[in-house]
């Protein structure tokens, strides 16, 4: 009877929602310039990994906060702006090509049935319509198969405490998959903004003096399950 | 005999999850289900459906959920049988859909289907009874579609528990004709779900199924181009009647009753 007692409290514990025993979802972040010089107009690539979450896939992020080294900055010599509504409605072509910052792919994992469906995305960032007087950013991402939808990222810039400067906060909407099922989670995400050397086109503009240890970089996430993390690397100083 | 039947148990099931029922091809747990509570002698379902997107004419989901509940308080016996009909003028494009077979689900699992033969998903929490205690757990569905047989739709279901009880089972659902003001009827058989030694076979508590394919696509290479190939799948109807689009729902339990269950989803707004 005790071994019943015993078999019975395991077996019930075994059988616990999974969600119970998920690994936290954790991110990390790697950016890195190019060129990778003082001064210079350069390219941003922001890559980010998310990992832990139930069944192995991480919980859906819906806000970022991602903050950059003090004196970073972005030129974007010519003021065009794509608004949400246009880049939902018409994708990115329906943009003016001035408008566009840069562009990256992410990968996408959803649960369905018994199955993780992944789904390559790909994103184009744009300049979006001011808000508050202060720049806005629009992330498309574009997805074909297995599923042909389409998802605008909108983001805010905002001032961090140093040693960071200017810091953009990112709303990322639920992106539903099947009625009934969990959203699809991002599991990598991979960015570039500005181009190299770029006087006319969007940049990147590099300090024009390196921080001891490096360019900090810092990232703070919230999941659709309520959880947070938080993460922050250095770019080597140039050379 | 039953210290040997536990401590067999608790080893196998409880710390290597190795139990594992062949795979038999049968018919789906699920059924499409509606907004109504009906209830049997002894049984209860509260079902609840909808489109989505909620528009008339176009490429959709339907989306159903049940809640099962015995009268007596008890686990619902299980279930053996569910037909359901789909409201008149809901039809399905099979243009650019694939097919799977139930030996590649038997051998291999929904990796071996090919993505355009993909129908819907679903899933839900079973019960069972050990020693007087009710224990719970969750299971997937992966829905395909089959070759045609005798004309007739088939859809293949892959349904999916793993603990404490490893379950594995490929149904069929075949169209059946419906009666009017139905389009689409299909029924699906169930065996009865042994789960582990010494307790009670498999019982229903919730399901939800969701049937369609509107916004899959999928690459296909068509005269040396690789093309983007979009499926429709479940079309909703053009019209709704008065009063909204009408299901059926029929549930047949190993305790002999049967519960039938109508209801209405409501028009789209626009």
């Amino acid at each position: 009877m005790r071994l019943s007692t015993v078999t019975l409290a395991l077996l019930t514990l075994t059988a616990l929602p999974s969600a119970a025993l998920a690994d936290p979802t954790t991110a990390t972040i790697v950016p890195s310039l190019s060129p990778d010089r003082l001064g210079a107009h350069a390219a941003l690539t922001l890559t980010i990994h998310y990992s832990g979450g139930e069944l192995g896939v991480p919980a859906p992020v819906r806000r970022s906060v991602l903050r950059f080294p003090a004196g970073m900055s972005i030129s974007v010599p010519t003021l065009h702006s794509c608004s949400t509504r246009r880049l939902r409605t018409d994708g990115a072509g329906g943009c003016p090509a001035q408008a566009r910052l840069g562009g990256g792919h992410a990968l996408l994992e959803g649960r369905a049935g018994s199955q993780i469906i992944t789904e390559t995305i790909a994103l184009s960032a744009f300049l979006g319509s001011p808000h508050n007087l202060q720049p806005a950013f629009e992330v498309l991402g574009q997805g074909y198969t297995p599923y042909d939808q389409r998802t605008v990222l909108t983001g805010a810039v905002t001032q961090s405490d140093p040693p960071y400067g200017e810091g953009i906060t990112m709303t990322t909407p639920a992106i539903h998959t099947v009625p009934l099922e969990p959203d699809a989670s991002i599991v990598t995400l991979s960015l570039t903004v500005g181009r190299r050397h770029a006087r006319t086109a969007p940049a990147i503009v590099v300090p024009r003096s390196c921080p001891a240890g490096g360019f900090p970089f810092a990232a703070e996430f919230t999941y659709a399950d309520g959880s947070h993390s938080a993460t922050s690397t250095t770019v080597r100083c140039p050379s | 005999m039953r210290f040997y039947h536990l401590s067999a148990w608790m080893h196998s099931t409880v710390f290597y999850h190795t139990i594992t029922h062949h795979l038999v091809t049968r018919t789906l747990i699920g059924g499409l289900l509606a907004t109504a509570t009906v209830a049997s002698s002894t049984q209860s379902i509260a079902l609840h459906a909808r489109f989505t997107p909620d528009r008339l004419g176009v490429p959709t989901n339907l989306s159903a959920t049940g809640q099962l509940a015995s009268a007596d308080g008890g686990i619902p016996s299980p279930v053996t049988k569910v037909a359901f009909y789909t409201p008149a003028g809901a039809r399905i494009d099979l243009r650019g859909a694939g097919t799977c077979t139930a030996v590649k689900l038997e051998r291999v699992g929904p990796s071996a289907c090919p993505a355009n033969s993909r129908a819907g998903f679903g899933g839900g929490v079973g019960l069972f009874q050990l020693a007087g205690e009710t224990i719970r757990e969750q299971f997937t569905v992966d829905l395909f579609l089959a070759p045609r047989e005798a004309g007739h739709l088939a859809l293949l279901a892959y349904v999916r528990a793993t603990n404490p009880a490893s379950i594995e089972l490929v149904l069929t659902a075949r169209e059946i004709k419906a009666p009017k003001p139905y389009g689409l009827g299909f029924s699906v058989e169930v065996p009865l779900i042994p789960t582990i030694p010494g307790a009670s076979d498999a019982s229903v508590e919730s399901a939800f199924i969701t049937l369609g394919s509107p916004n899959v696509a999928y690459y296909e290479t068509v005269h040396g181009k690789r093309a983007l190939q979009r499926l429709r799948g479940l079309i909703s109807p053009k019209t709704c009647p008065p009063g909204g689009f009408p299901f059926q729902s029929a549930f047949d339990f190993a305790d002999g009753t049967t519960t039938t269950a109508n209801a209405l989803i409501p028009c789209p707004r626009s």
